[in-house]
């Protein structure tokens, strides 16, 4: 956020905020650097297994499975092994292999029950055989409206401790923006929860108490997060845009555009690479000399990050501006290789570190 | 109550925001800061000081004016090189003593004692410029020793000679009207300082030592390596600096008829306020004596306006040292981001509403559905050209386009593998024509319309038309012309696109889409340019109908086509034949069977159109966000669409891949190929029109079968 300042300094910090009283602040997003500097590891990796919006990639018993539309399919093999009537939200396995979903329509379905009352379950965790966390994106749209979701600036998502067994439910968190992703920490009692539009991850007690942040200022919309050998794997699923977060705060304009315009076409994140014409473009994604700058900016990018157990970014995965495999919604490291699920590119892939 | 897009209209259309970045972006722009602040002084004092304005107040303190604005001129020459000189108050009084001394002890005339003055400044001058010029010492504190040592001396010499002044009894008329007449109601002090200041400024504008000095002071290296000799520059400067401090001495001396231990003390820091304060840069090459008079203006006026309201020196000493420290904070503060601040405010966008299109998506079912079929074209020049923005062939079947390198590539039939420079314009040639002779007509992208002989020989046709009364852009020039074409008259019809942005900025106009776009003539006969029409956002290419009656041309931005009557009932109007397409139109051609072929650059996005509405949403985006994150339009796909006379669209082609041609701004048909071009592509594309004349050709078409 800060500009840069040689000499006169002093003066420019006088004379900067009150010249932006009439300007405006520049919108600036933080830069990808460090451990989370570009390549194309992502776009280079071994495709796996190609499938309909891939995503919420478990392991149960040892095998991985993935949702796809309304199907839980088996990566190895592609076989569906169950189906519902409605796509699939969010998937999680407990240690014995027993699995929970959410729904589009805001039902989880876990050890044959079915519960009802959330609006939005983008992800699950079990924290035992019996207890499932259950991340509640948002109270006012369901899962496929997110960006209408992140549109309306809406921080009402929430985290929920349900007992499979009684059918109690307690709620840990409250207004969140868009928790998109949960991984339990048992060692320090804390769940890892991933807050989408706040760019950041949180920690949230099992045993109460309130939020603590534990990474901030990331480049992109952070999803679903678990835990890895080393510590963790986050996948981001769009990058942070700096006319996005300028639509943001112009209300005028992004009200008018989500009353009048289909939301695929919306200035928003998205999680696949331009595919219409229809779309917005912005000046830096010009194809020039039958080049598309893979630096140039972009509503959507491929990226996945590992993290230490403090949470600090360890590497990255990219696929950049001009890559394909964009919209990585789900990643997990499985025999030491991390498999991520595409969910823009309809891809699962495995990225060879 | 009218709606939010009414008072948005009104307040975007009717409020010429425009304007702000033309002034700012004249180069006299830098005058208005200290413009203002002198009249905010002078009205400020004149209102807070009774009696201010009354002729005799005024010329008593414009008397003082001239002599001190002599002395800032002179100093502005040597700040204009890149130095400072604060020995001028040392000059001055010691030019003081000479001329009193001159008349009162040795009893020479008036003219002497004036040389005498003028010497004196520039022997002090010569000194400072021989140390800091050929001994390459420091301004600074070069200038501070002369200032201390001329001081010293000064008052050495008025200690033993101040008696003999007083004493004498040696009167001159001539020199009492030089120190108290007037000529036509001005004093003489004032009229030398207007000559001199005239002198100074033509002498720094208009002559080579005025301009060897700029350079200098802009930078010395440069200035060295052009050959411009830089010690005798800053030596000269000095010299100037010392006869301009050495005149204002004689006339305070002739004013005052003698010298005391105050004459001239703090002149330095008063002139050096006084040039800084007016604008001109400490860093050297920036400035001028305009600058000089108004600080001068302003500091006098300040200071003697706090003497009269009572204030102490102490006061006085401080106002000037903050003026000083705030007007060189802002001199750096806007030289280093100047051209901040014209990119964050020349974008000046207004609304504009589009119509309701047709749907251009595959499958759509509308005539404007585009495919894949120029997505398989037989490439040109791949890997060799850079933005082929027009293509054209001539009657042996060779293919010429423009490159952004400027130059045009004539590549061979029959099969365009080898290619030459055909000819080298030094601008961006845009789009091209031949001319009934042959020769080929070109709109070059910020430079005019130039013709080039079958021998390669470029010749510039045309690069002005005429200036409009209201406009502050200097809209006679050609800023961004961009198709031509030729009626069978001979004329020359060409768009100038826009009088906002230079023509590689092209894209940006599309984000203020203000119409200023014209239709112009050239008459090569009489060699006279002349604008048909204006107030058109973005016009674009320019086709001759087949009739020769009549043209069309493309308006971009509002994604409209207008047919232009040269002939018949209908002479010198436009109308509009195709509007609310759901791409931009660039550059029209003649088709074989009849029709047009119009190439799309870029197609219509429903969050630009939005945008286009929200003017101020536009402009806070060119101020907040740096330019490749702004909104554009989609202009990563194109097309090419035909249409025949009456507007009717016949069919579309087009590459929703993107990979051969993403953007499209011409075609061109010949012999049953069409030849696909595009501002920013690196190839040109080959495709075989189906069913199409495989004999016809632009040429032919145009001219009759032989030449």
């Amino acid at each position: 956020m800060e500009r840069p300042r040689i000499l006169l300094g002093t003066f420019g910090m006088i004379l900067d905020p009150l010249l932006d009283l009439f300007r405006g602040r520049a919108v600036t997003i933080p830069p990808m650097d460090g451990a989370l500097r570009p390549n194309t590891l992502l776009e280079d990796s071994t495709l796996l297994r190609e499938a309909e919006a891939p995503d919420s990639l478990v392991t149960a018993k040892g095998e991985v499975l993935f949702a796809s539309g309304k199907d839980i399919r088996r990566l190895a093999d592609g076989a569906t092994i169950a189906s519902f009537s409605e796509t699939i939200t969010a998937l999680a396995a407990n240690a014995d292999g027993a699995l929970a979903a959410g729904l589009e329509s805001g039902r989880v379905e876990a050890g044959g029950k079915s519960f009802e009352g959330f609006k939005c379950p983008v992800a699950l965790a079990f924290g035992g055989p019996d207890e499932l966390y259950v991340c509640n994106g948002s109270d006012s749209f369901a899962p496929s409206a997110w960006a209408a979701d992140l549109m309306n600036s809406n921080a009402s998502g929430s985290v929920w401790r349900v007992n499979l067994r009684s059918g109690e439910r307690s709620c840990m968190a409250r207004n969140l923006a868009f928790p998109y992703g949960a991984a339990v920490d048992t060692g320090k009692r804390r769940l890892i929860v991933s807050e989408s539009w706040r760019h950041r991850v949180i920690s949230v007690p099992l045993d109460g108490g309130s939020p603590v942040e534990l990474l901030a200022k990331l480049p992109g919309y952070p999803a679903r997060i678990v835990a890895s050998p080393s510590g963790y794997v986050l996948p981001l699923f769009a990058p942070r845009n700096r006319l996005i977060e300028f639509v943001l705060i112009e209300k005028d304009y992004r009200e008018a555009m989500m009353r009048e315009i289909d939301p695929r076409y919306w200035i928003a994140p998205s999680l696949s690479a331009a595919r219409s014409f229809l779309e917005p473009l912005q000046n830096g994604g010009v194809r020039s000399m039958g080049i598309h700058k893979p630096w140039s900016p972009s509503r959507s990018c491929g990226l996945v990050v590992e993290l230490d157990t403090a949470l600090q970014p360890l590497a990255s995965y990219h696929s950049r501006a001009n890559g394909t495999r964009h919209g990585i919604t789900s990643a997990i490291m499985h025999d030491g290789a991390i498999i991520a699920a595409s969910k823009g590119s309809g891809a699962i892939l495995r990225i060879m570190p | 109550m009218p709606s939010r897009e009414t008072l948005q209209r009104w307040r975007y259309n009717l409020i010429p925001d425009h304007l702000i970045g033309e002034l700012l972006s004249k180069r006299w722009a830098d005058n208005a800061i200290p413009f203002l602040a002198m009249v905010v002084t002078v009205i400020g004092f004149g209102t807070a000081i009774p009696g201010f304005f009354k002729p005799n107040a005024l010329v008593e303190s414009t008397r003082q004016l001239g002599e001190f604005s002599i002395v800032v001129t002179g100093l502005t020459v040597v700040m204009l090189a890149g130095g400072i000189d604060l020995s001028v108050s040392s000059i001055f009084a010691l030019a003081t003593f000479a001329s009193v001394s001159g008349l009162f002890i040795f009893g020479l005339p008036v003219w002497a004692c004036c040389l005498l003055a003028i010497a004196t400044g520039a022997a002090f001058g010569a000194v400072n410029g021989y140390l800091i010029g050929y001994m390459r010492l420091r301004a600074f504190l070069t200038t501070l020793v002369t200032l201390v040592i001329g001081r010293s001396l000064y008052d050495i010499l008025i200690i033993n000679f101040a008696a003999q002044v007083q004493q004498s009894d040696i009167t001159s008329a001539t020199w009492d009207f030089i120190g108290d007449g007037k000529v036509l109601g001005v004093s003489i002090s004032v009229l030398t300082a207007v000559v001199i200041a005239i002198i100074a400024h033509v002498a720094l504008t208009r002559s080579r030592p005025g301009w060897h000095i700029l350079a200098v002071g802009g930078s010395r290296r440069s200035a060295h390596n052009s050959g411009i000799r830089v010690r005798e520059t800053v030596f000269m400067s000095y010299v100037i600096s010392g006869i301009c401090s050495g005149l204002a001495g004689f006339l305070i001396a002739c004013r005052l008829s003698g010298a005391g231990p105050g004459t001239g003390l703090n002149l330095e820091i008063l002139a050096i306020t006084a040039a800084v304060v007016g604008g001109n840069s400490l860093g050297g090459g920036r400035g001028s004596v305009a600058k000089a008079i108004m600080g001068a203006i302003i500091v006098l006026v300040m200071n003697n306006g706090l003497i009269r309201l009572g204030y102490g020196t102490g006061t006085n000493q401080m106002v000037l040292g903050l003026m000083l420290a705030a007007a060189v904070t802002l001199d750096i503060r806007w030289l280093k981001n100047r051209h901040k601040v014209l990119d964050e405010v020349y974008v000046a966008p207004i609304y504009h509403r589009m119509g309701e299109t047709q749907s251009a998506e595959p499958h759509s079912g509308s005539p404007y559905a585009l495919n894949n079929r120029i997505a398989q074209t037989e490439y040109i020049g791949l890997g060799e050209l850079e933005g082929p923005e027009d293509v054209i062939l001539d009657r042996d079947d060779h293919l010429y386009c423009g490159t952004r390198h400027g130059e045009i590539v004539r590549f061979f039939a029959p099969d365009y593998q080898r290619s030459e420079v055909f000819a080298h314009t030094g601008g961006f040639p845009l789009g091209l024509a031949f001319d009934k002779a042959g020769t080929l007509l070109s709109c070059v992208g910020a430079m005019g319309l130039y013709g080039i002989s079958k021998s390669g020989e470029v010749k510039q046709l045309s690069a002005e038309t005429s200036r409009s009364y209201t406009s502050i852009v200097d809209d006679a020039r050609l800023r961004d012309p961009n198709d031509l074409d030729v009626g069978p008259n001979g004329k020359i019809y060409f768009t100038d696109s826009t009088t906002r942005y230079d023509a590689h900025d092209w894209a940006i106009d599309s984000i203020e889409s203000r119409p200023t776009g014209r239709l112009l003539v050239h008459d090569p006969k009489t060699g006279e340019t002349k604008t048909l029409l204006d107030n058109y956002r973005y016009a674009n290419g320019v086709c001759m109908a087949h009739d020769g009656q009549s043209l069309f041309f493309a308006e971009s931005w509002a994604c409209r086509v207008h047919r232009y009557w040269i002939e018949g009932p209908k002479a010198g109007t436009a109308e509009c034949v195709i509007k609310d397409m759901p791409g931009y139109p660039d550059n029209i051609n003649r088709a074989s069977d009849g029709n047009y072929w119009m190439a799309w650059l870029g197609m219509r996005t429903p969050s630009f159109d939005l945008a286009l509405r929200h003017p101020g949403f536009r402009k806070r985006m060119t101020s907040r966000l740096p330019q490749d994150e702004w909104l554009f339009p989609n202009i990563n796909t194109g097309g090419v669409v035909k249409f025949d006379e009456s507007g009717r669209i016949v069919e579309t082609l087009g590459d929703m891949t993107g990979q051969s041609h993403p953007m499209v701004t011409s075609m061109r048909e010949h012999k049953g190929y069409l030849y696909v071009g595009g501002i920013l592509n690196n190839r040109i594309g080959r495709y075989k029109i189906p069913g199409a004349d495989p004999v016809w050709s632009g040429p032919a078409s145009y001219w009759g079968l032989s030449a």
